[in-house]
């Protein structure tokens, strides 16, 4: 909960959610667990907004509540936590994996459970279908049975989850929870559960949902009847068998597919496609077996390898052997064997790779930001621990001089340090060896910091891009409704064309740098949140095993 | 031998032969011999008379003394030597002998005046003498460069001291560092690629990719780019800092003595490598590079709002 981790926190709530709600977050993040009196006092803002903004967070699961900490009678506390605010960050990239794994449908409902935080199986369906059908030709719809079924798909490989029971809101949830015995619904037999938070057995369990139908198609003409029609569907959800069962997005599950792509891209980069599509299968065999905190997968013989292997790579099998002896050998250590039973068992070191990939991005840091030749004084450090300064210089071969200049900056900037040892008690500094050092993980955790804050600095930039044009964009977001609008009642071309000039061309160029401006501010915060997390897997993996 | 028993029983006690004598002992014995040797060998010479036998050899500098941990050695001293000294007082004599031992590492004054006791007034001027005799020669330290060093004027002085291949006249060469850096590098990358080309099995591919450090330097001696002999050992201190800079990596595997190139029965191979990540995405932003990322604050001097290196980089 660092400085710069409440000021993003900050940020990306009033993006998503209103002023209202970041300053009730932020103080709640600043303060701990609280009392809705507290926050009432503290912040100053009136009961129901404030009730309001605890609604919204608890609703995304941003905020947990809980009985106070005198005892069962005292008022419940509210606790909010950095992380999954920081996971907002994130949605974009949550999206898109869903959209490349399940298609447009799979997208759309990851899309929607992450805007609504919690809902149910019916309602998502249903809207997921409205909007496909929205965007398809004319006559044609979606069937609810085909977003059922890749929703369902979603929650057998654990991407959704349901949301774990309030406590106290009563056993109805277990209740509901539907027979598996009718063969026409994509009920997924009960999985156990890899989530040691959610207690609840029937995490994965698709209900059994009375949803048949096809998407309704929203026509402007329609909007009266619409109106009438929207209080409808909240109607009929109850009858769908499955009210009070929410679902909500499994981040976790997302963030062990980015840890695998992570580690097969850097297989692939540092050895070649084939062995990269060999630890893919691995890994993809583990999905379910290994537990998210674990060092390592499940030993894999190589024949079960073989077997599962694509059936597009037909390698014969003491190729396969010998791919896998190299990816063993190699100095990354991606791959161990764990026993020579079955042809061999072979593991994958995810903590390892985790490690390894964390380092690389150090290297590339250091690399980027001060030179080549530093970043071989700092590769040299992390090889050899402790060296002293002509250690560092002879071994580096680098002149003296720079030598000396690259390890000050370098240490100024504190991602070296340095460790005295003495020859005699009293430290004298003619007597003591002085050893330069590079410590992995506390230099891993100020870089997190680092990339918060510019995570931080670019939101805010963006901010004041869009401030700074506001007239700008007023301006032509008029225009764009009076072209609308005269469209849509039959305008004659000159008039459009005359409502068009109103934008003179300096300002259309203006417009123009502004979307791009704003484009490239966001693509540059996803960048920066691949190294966040990649930092913050290898930091809660080893600071976990230590 | 049966010299020896002639002489035993003439009973000679001719200074002159007593020395003759010791000085053959001392021929026999090139390494040294001790007072008990020259006992055994005229048992019924004097301990007195031995001693100024002695004496008499060591003033003409023909005779070394040396002492070990079983007691005083006596040495033939080389005639060619003894002929230089010829014309030189005790003093410089001594000192000349502190800096013969200090062999190829050379002396330092001070360190001379110690082990000679003399003060140093005495010292600089003796050491003035033989300098212009061209007895020794003084070489500038690569370590500190005000120092001066002394020794013999024909010993090639130590590495230490010069700093080796990659030192020129006290200078460290880094172009000639860089120059040879690159050609390693493209050496092993050339091989590997053509491994990587030539589409056989995997273990195949990456064993030929590897190159012995013998090998490379081979090509380096070959290319001629160096001026200076250089040993494997100083292809190695390149090969290392290829592995630093991230670009190669090494195993060692074991190898029968007597290949070429083996060292203590092991062989060091090296790979040219991919980066196994591309520079990541903290450093494709400004504030990855920004050397005020610390200051920078908003609504201070340094802000996002304002910083002049995002509104370079977003017109980019």
């Amino acid at each position: 909960m660092t400085l710069q981790e409440v000021r993003l926190c900050g940020l990306l709530l009033r993006e998503h959610f209103g002023e209202v709600v970041e300053k009730v977050g932020k103080h709640l993040l600043r303060s701990g667990a609280l009392n809705l009196r507290t926050i009432i006092n503290e912040t100053g803002l009136p009961l129901d907004l404030v009730k309001k903004c605890l609604c919204v967070l608890v609703q995304h699961g941003a905020c947990v509540f809980s009985s106070g900490r005198k005892g069962p009678g005292s008022p419940t506390e509210y606790l909010t936590s950095c992380n999954r605010i920081l996971r907002i960050l994130r949605y974009p990239r949550y999206i898109y994996t869903a959209k490349t794994l399940y298609g447009d449908t799979g997208e759309l409902i990851i899309e929607e459970l992450l805007q609504r935080g919690h809902m149910t199986m019916s309602s998502t369906v249903k809207t997921v279908a409205d909007r496909l059908t929205q965007n398809m030709e004319e006559g044609r719809s979606m069937e609810y049975s085909e977003v059922s079924s890749a929703f369902s798909n979603l929650v057998e490989t654990h991407f959704l989850q349901r949301c774990p029971p309030q406590p106290g809101a009563g056993g109805k949830d277990k209740t509901t929870a539907a027979p598996t015995d009718n063969p026409a619904t994509p009920a997924a037999p009960a999985k156990t559960t890899l989530q040691t938070a959610e207690s609840f057995p029937d995490c994965y369990k698709v209900p059994h949902m009375t949803l048949s139908g096809r998407g309704k198609r929203q026509l402007s003409t329609e909007e009266g009847e619409d109106q009438r029609n929207a209080k409808k569907p909240r109607l009929d959800t109850a009858t769908h068998g499955d009210e009070g069962i929410y679902w909500q997005v499994n981040y976790e599950r997302f963030h062990l597919h980015f840890r695998d792509q992570a580690i097969i891209s850097a297989v692939a980069n540092k050895l070649d496609q084939t062995s990269s599509e060999i630890v893919r299968t691995m890994l993809r065999m583990s999905e379910v077996t290994t537990s998210p905190t674990a060092h390592c997968t499940k030993p894999l013989s190589s024949n079960e390898i073989f077997r599962s292997l694509p059936s597009s790579y037909n390698i014969a099998r003491p190729i396969l052997d010998q791919y896998l002896t190299l990816l063993v050998d190699d100095p990354m250590e991606f791959v161990g064997k764990a026993g020579e039973s079955g042809g061999g068992m072979y593991v994958v070191n995810l903590h390892r790779a985790l490690a390894n990939l964390a380092r690389a991005t150090l290297e590339s840091v250091v690399q980027e930001r001060f030179g080549s030749r530093s970043a071989r004084i700092f590769r040299l450090l992390l090889r050899k621990r402790h060296l002293e300064q002509k250690q560092v210089e002879d071994f580096a071969m680098i002149p003296a001089k720079e030598a000396k200049d690259m390890l000050y900056t370098l240490l100024s900037e504190n991602l070296v340090q340095l460790q005295e040892i003495p020859k005699t008690p009293d430290y004298a500094p003619s007597r003591t060896f002085y050893l330069y050092t590079v410590n992995q993980l506390p230099t891993a955790r100020m870089l997190l910091q680092n990339c918060h804050k510019t995570v931080a600095n670019l939101i805010e930039r963006r901010l004041f891009e869009t401030k700074e044009s506001k007239r700008l964009l007023e301006k032509s977001q008029r225009i764009e409704a009076i072209l609308a609008s005269l469209q849509a009642s039959g305008a004659e071309p000159e008039q459009l064309q005359e409502v068009e000039e109103m934008i003179t061309a300096p300002e259309k160029q203006q417009l123009d740098s502004l979307k791009l401006h704003i484009n490239k501010l966001d693509s540059a915060e996803n960048q920066v949140d691949e190294t966040i997390f990649l930092l913050e897997s290898y930091i809660t993996g080893t600071a976990s095993s230590t | 031998m049966t010299e020896v028993k002639v002489k035993k029983e003439t009973n000679v006690t001719d200074s002159t032969e007593v020395e003759n004598r010791i000085k053959e002992l001392c021929h026999q014995f090139p390494h040294g011999i001790t007072d008990q040797v020259i006992q055994n060998d005229l048992p019924h010479l004097e301990p007195q008379q031995r001693a100024m036998a002695i004496n008499k050899l060591l003033s003409l500098g023909q005779l070394d003394l040396l002492r070990n941990s079983s007691g005083l050695l006596y040495r033939m001293k080389d005639v060619q030597s003894a002929g230089k000294m010829k014309g030189s007082d005790n003093q410089e004599k001594l000192v000349y002998q502190v800096i013969e031992d200090a062999g190829n590492k050379g002396i330092w004054s001070r360190d001379i005046r110690f082990k000679s006791n003399l003060p140093l007034t005495e010292v600089n001027k003796i050491l003035k003498n033989l300098e212009s005799k061209k007895l020794i020669k003084a070489v500038k330290s690569v370590a500190a460069s005000k120092k001066k060093v002394y020794m013999l004027y024909n010993l090639q002085p130590d590495r230490s001291v010069t700093g080796g291949a990659w030192y020129s006249d006290q200078d460290f060469e880094s172009e000639f560092v860089e120059v040879l850096n690159q050609q390693c590098f493209k050496f092993l990358q050339s091989k590997a690629e053509a491994a990587r080309d030539s589409k056989q099995s995997p273990m195949v591919q990456r064993n030929s990719s590897f190159a012995t450090s013998h090998e490379v330097w081979k090509y380096i001696c070959e290319l001629g780019i160096s001026k200076v002999d250089l040993s494997m050992d100083d292809i190695e201190t390149i090969l290392n800092t290829l592995i630093y800079d991230g670009k190669v990596e090494m195993t060692v595997v074991a190898a029968k003595e007597g290949t070429v190139g083996s060292v203590d029965g092991q062989m060091k191979l090296f790979r040219g490598v991919n980066p196994v990540l591309q520079p990541t995405g903290l450093v494709k932003t400004p504030c990855g590079l920004c050397p005020v990322f610390d200051d920078c604050q908003e609504g201070g001097e340094i802000s996002p709002s304002n910083c002049i290196y995002m509104t370079e980089w977003l017109d980019f």
